[in-house]
């Protein structure tokens, strides 16, 4: 798509000279700017006009509060860039927050059932990634849709949480919960940290080795992916099992945050799934990509701190966020029907 | 103990605590220049809304400003708001209601982070001041009332899914407490579990199961639950299935329990109205008197109402308002 296409104006000191700026920027590059400059002009219009926004305790906390929705967000765009990024029929995870849920439910539970942490976690990681693998299978194997696949494990294990916890807060302490929830060094908190290493990792095998060169073109391309001697479902399986040990990380983050696990966590999934598709924006091909994830999650979070302390409802956010799902999916619905 | 005795010593109790209320209309004092930050669990059912509500107002009316914050029943988003209230730097913080296993550590960081808290019905070790309820008056005093309606002995079904909600615990100890010298009297196991949203329509089914599985008169004389938007649904379950003899029982006063005690044919048995309104109130004019220099006591009670089928025509009209 190019701007000639699109038809697109911008403001400038004449039009012919906005117009031969922009004929060297594609569709993508507008968008992503656009995209951009609106993430900056919110951050800017809250760091003016809303007291306490723009302060380094508040910039932290934001960035720490971000780090569970974030890690999830980050599984959630593995699997939408290796299923393929059509949101009717590509690769989604409806289940990834319930699992999390789940999971917590899990750890809490073998914890105060007296088991060591290391059996704890093996259990917790394992049961997690055991729930993606089912959602692999059931796309792969059974080519099953994944929006009805993953949306019906949520399901399922929502309800084993409700049956493992029965709908109460379970209190759970650990060493490494301690460490995760009180820990800081430079001045970041632990879950920063953990935020870091994960994007950091997750940066390292999508964007510079060859199995993520491998992932990207299983999405994008999946014949020619199958034609190069890419094993295609082997590595669809394999993002939604990881995507599912994902899940289960974070549960643990979460554990540590509110020393206990809690039931609602479901509700999280809005603001993953937003944050994975807005992610696509940011990206010149409009695909999902660390960064562009990152950005979004940031972007979420700062909508939603900059809400509360204007004190705005929170069912505000819950509102921006469903439009700007809306807003991505009938962009990209759009792109692709120019596009064919 | 005879039903009789029990009464008496319901009307001591009711008594007793209506005295300790009249302690509580301390002067007010401003809070003009002054930031409160109030933080709660939810604001969506008529407790946890008139708390909030309430407190809210009395800063505004006290000169102050308020960040107030809803977590809308999700613990993780009452930490994040915790965390935000934190790097606001308030003059003080309200906290009301929610989970205290989760909340303990971060309370303990609003302390270390030189800001005053002040609870709702959270006894936080962190708190300078709690407003509660007599928990453990009323608590003891539904219990009893309970007995003495079921003429100390059946079997009772039991709504026990808050127990980590600090009133729950305290309200249901007391109920257990008080049943230890009524051997008649059996919890029917397993113990139903409430739950948050759609509280009073899973109460229903819940309530309407268990009167499929236990469905002879006298198979279940009473329910009873630490809060009473369950018991609209339990009620509601009873009064349809036609079955006469079991009675309800729990604490709050929502509007739609009420009616169920003060109707003759319906299974409402009783609850305790808590001064909602007046218990947000009191916390702001604590923290007023807190930050004016004023030694406040670690625990203000606030006494509730016991308001059952017999003195529901008398009681209802008397119960302070809601608005």
């Amino acid at each position: 798509m190019t701007l000639a296409q699109t038809e697109i104006t911008l403001p400038g000191p004449g039009p012919g000279r906005v117009r031969a700026w922009t004929a060297t920027l594609s569709g993508g590059d507008v968008t992503r700017l656009v995209a951009l400059a609106t993430v900056a002009l919110v951050f800017i219009g809250f760091a003016v006009t809303t007291r306490g926004f723009f302060t380094s305790w508040n910039i932290l906390n934001v960035i720490e509060q971000s780090a569970i929705p974030g890690i999830l967000a980050l599984a959630m765009a593995l699997v939408i860039l290796t299923g393929g990024s059509d949101v009717q029929t590509g690769g989604i995870d409806l289940s990834l927050a319930a699992n999390m849920g789940l999971s917590a439910a899990i750890f809490a539970v073998a914890l105060r059932a007296g088991w060591g942490e290391p059996a704890a976690l093996a259990a917790t990681l394992g049961a997690g990634m055991l729930v993606g693998v089912v959602n692999g299978l059931a796309v792969v194997r059974l080519g099953i849709l994944p929006l009805l696949a993953t949306l019906a494990m949520s399901n399922i294990v929502g309800g084993l949480e409700l049956v493992l916890t029965e709908n109460t807060v379970i209190p759970a302490t650990s060493p490494i919960l301690n460490v995760l929830s009180a820990g800081s060094f430079l001045g970041l908190s632990s879950l920063t940290w953990v935020l870091i290493l994960v994007s950091t990792l997750a940066a390292v095998i999508l964007h510079a080795s060859p199995p993520g060169l491998r992932l990207y073109a299983t999405g994008g391309h999946p014949e020619a992916a199958r034609a190069a001697g890419v094993s295609v479902g082997r590595l669809i399986l394999g993002s939604y099992a990881v995507a599912g040990f994902t899940a289960a990380f974070a549960a643990i983050l979460s554990v540590s945050r509110l020393s206990a696990s809690s039931t609602g966590t479901g509700e999280m999934l809005l603001s993953i799934l937003a944050a994975a598709l807005l992610g696509t924006v940011f990206s010149r091909r409009g695909v999902p990509t660390v960064a562009g994830t990152l950005i979004a999650v940031l972007f979420i979070g700062f909508l939603s701190n900059g809400f509360q302390l204007k004190g705005l409802s929170s069912n505000w956010v819950s509102g921006v966020q469903g439009a700007l799902i809306l807003a991505v999916v009938a962009a990209t619905a759009l792109n692709r029907r120019k596009g064919g | 103990m005879t039903p009789t005795s029990i009464r008496s010593a319901l009307v001591a109790l009711v008594a007793s605590t209506a005295l300790t209320g009249a302690a509580l209309a301390d002067d007010a004092k401003p809070l003009a220049g002054k930031t409160i930050g109030i933080t709660t669990i939810r604001a969506d059912n008529q407790a946890d809304r008139l708390f909030y509500q309430s407190a809210i107002a009395e800063v505004e009316a006290l000169g102050g400003t308020v960040i107030g914050l809803d977590a809308q029943s999700n613990d993780q988003t009452q930490i994040a708001h915790i965390q935000t209230l934190i790097a606001q730097k308030p003059d003080a913080v309200i906290e009301i209601l929610g989970n205290l296993e989760v909340l303990e550590p971060w309370l303990a960081k609003v302390t270390e982070a030189g800001i005053p808290l002040f609870t709702i019905d959270t006894t936080s070790k962190a708190a300078v001041n709690v407003v509660a309820s007599d928990n453990y008056g009323l608590g003891s005093a539904l219990a009893l009332q309970l007995v003495n309606d079921i003429g100390a002995k059946g079997n009772v079904l039991v709504f026990n899914g808050f127990y980590s909600v600090p009133p729950c615990r305290i309200r249901y100890d007391q109920f257990r407490y008080v049943l230890k010298d009524f051997p008649e009297i059996t919890v029917i196991e397993p113990e139903l579990r409430d739950v948050i949203p759609n509280t009073a329509q899973r109460a229903y089914s819940d309530v309407t199961d268990m009167l499929t599985k236990y469905p002879n008169e006298g198979d279940i004389s009473a329910v009873w639950s630490c809060w009473d938007v369950p018991l609209i649904g339990a009620t509601q379950a009873i009064d349809a299935s036609g079955r006469k003899g079991i009675y309800t029982y729990g604490v709050d006063g929502s509007p739609d329990f009420l009616d169920q005690v003060a109707d003759p044919e319906s299974a409402g048995g009783a609850v305790v109205v808590q001064q909602l309104v007046e218990m947000g109130k009191v916390s702001a004019r604590n923290v007023a008197a807190y930050l004016n220099g004023e030694t406040v006591p670690p625990v203000t009670f606030v006494p509730g109402i016991i308001v059952t089928k017999k003195n529901a025509d008398e009681v209802i009209p008397t119960l302070p308002a809601t608005d």
